[in-house]
């Protein structure tokens, strides 16, 4: 009983991953720096940010809702801890599951993009109503890809619970190089679901303010911040697990650092692609995930269908 | 000072986000913020952060002498802020009115409007001397108690 609060409480739960979000939001803002040629943040920035955010007058708006406007944070924040359990860390095993954590998965991970939705729309100002409406609209543009780039190795692995695939992934290591073209998909994909500068619409700063978090003060903005500090950790060590799965069976220290370089890796990659790609209209990004990547994604589930009948004849 | 305070203003001093609010301004100034937030002089450095909106800014960086139209405007802002807020007077205009100053339509210099902590004179106001203002206004947090912003219009004066 112990032991389940530790794991759910300090590590591999709320501690590491909080700790972790905020680590991997230095190492990408430094990231960006280091690319921009100039110096950065120092390390401490991150909690220097959301200390001084927790410290920070709450402002409710009169016009908002109160209840939903409070709510969502704090949602979004469980609703990606909750998320992280069921994801193979340093070990084929997570901390829980089952076959089907995959959906589970996913499905948790687009709660946050709901709450952004939800928070911004019930704020009932002009910016984050239009925030609002663009996040949900940027998430029927992403989703199908993710879900599609990822069913593809699930599909070759014949199983949809991430601990399986990872074992599946340990014994057909060659595989792994199928699902590239998934994989690239997928970061793509995340890019949006984080609202990561090339698809940065529904928070455009120059356009709409702010976007959904544009009513949003002290506390709560502080709990949203470190919420996409955390499902950018959760969802980078998704794809480490579906994409990467090498170094499961090196014992705990090895694979735990084996674990942050992955997700740090994936991290990079996104940053990299904040660097050297300019923000996108909403339009430009329907027709880009809906004519290039989708397509893409389903012609890989088709090439994997073939390779597995190949293999399994 | 306990110690909850003391990391409070810790975090208050190495993380201050900014708002940048033309006030009237000629648009030398403006430029010359905008260019004190470029990989060239690099502000992030100090944890500074441009913010398109004012519930998420510690720092109102105001440009421009304030005109009669723009008052209003000027005070719903500052009052849009969280607390604690500061306010940057940038330029010449900003500190004092300028050579606008008397004019039909300009009441003066920010400080006829919302208390000021810190005023950048120059016209206009270099990035370098933008950048030791902000310096200065972070170390004058670090003497105080919990960082509480000015009642009145108290100036760290500083030379461009």
């Amino acid at each position: 009983m112990i032991n389940v609060f530790f794991n759910i409480l300090i590590f591999p739960g709320l501690i590491f991953l909080s700790i972790f979000g905020l680590g991997a939001e230095y190492f990408d803002r430094k990231l960006c720096a280091k690319l921009q040629n100039r110096v950065g943040p120092p390390w401490f920035q991150p909690l220097a940010d959301f200390i001084k955010l927790l410290a920070k007058e709450n402002v409710i708006p009169n016009q908002a809702d109160p209840t939903v406007f409070t709510l969502m944070p704090v949602l979004a924040f469980t609703a990606t801890l909750t998320a992280f359990f069921y994801i193979p860390l340093w070990q084929t095993k997570a901390l829980s599951s089952f076959n089907g954590d995959l959906i589970v998965v996913l499905y948790l991970l687009t709660i946050p993009t709901l709450t952004f939705f939800l928070g911004g729309w019930y704020a009932r100002s002009v910016f984050s109503m239009i925030g609002a409406a663009r996040s949900i609209i940027q998430l029927f543009a992403y989703e199908i890809p993710l879900f599609l780039a990822i069913l593809a190795p699930a599909m070759m692995a014949g199983t949809l619970s991430l601990s399986e695939m990872t074992v599946f992934y340990g014994s057909h290591p060659w595989l792994v190089l199928l699902n590239l073209v998934d994989f690239v998909i997928a970061l793509v994909a995340l890019l949006g679901k984080l609202e990561k500068t090339p698809f940065d619409i529904p928070e455009a700063e120059t356009e709409i303010v702010a976007g959904c978090l544009t009513e949003y003060s002290g506390r709560l903005l502080a709990f949203f911040r470190i919420a996409i500090d955390m499902e950018m950790v959760v969802g980078s060590s998704l794809l480490a697990a579906v994409f990467l799965p090498f170094g499961f069976n090196f014992g705990f220290a090895i694979g735990f650092i084996l674990y942050l370089v992955k997700v740090l890796f994936v991290v990079a990659l996104l940053s990299l692609a904040r660097t050297i790609v300019a923000r996108l209209r909403i339009d430009q990004m329907i027709n880009f995930c809906w004519k290039i990547v989708a397509p893409a994604a389903f012609l890989m589930l088709v090439v994997d269908l073939v390779v597995k009948g190949l293999i399994s004849r | 000072m306990t110690l909850m305070s003391k990391i409070v203003n810790w975090a208050r001093i190495k993380s201050p986000w900014i708002i940048h609010f033309n006030t009237g301004a000629c648009n030398a100034c403006d430029i010359e913020i905008i260019a004190s937030l470029t990989p060239t002089y690099d502000i992030e450095r100090f944890g500074i952060l441009l913010k398109g909106t004012p519930r998420h800014a510690d720092v109102l960086v105001c440009s421009g002498p304030v005109t009669r139209q723009i008052k209003d405007r000027l005070i719903r802002i500052y009052e849009q802020m969280a607390e604690p807020k500061f306010v940057v007077a940038v330029g010449t205009c900003a500190c004092s009115g300028g050579v606008f100053r008397k004019c039909y339509n300009v009441g003066g210099g920010i400080d006829s409007a919302i208390p000021v902590s810190v005023y950048i004179p120059g016209c206009p106001a270099s990035p370098k001397a933008i950048i030791d203002g902000v310096v200065k206004l972070l170390t004058s947090l670090e003497e105080k108690e919990a960082a509480a912003p000015p009642k009145t219009a108290e100036a760290v004066e500083i030379k461009g």
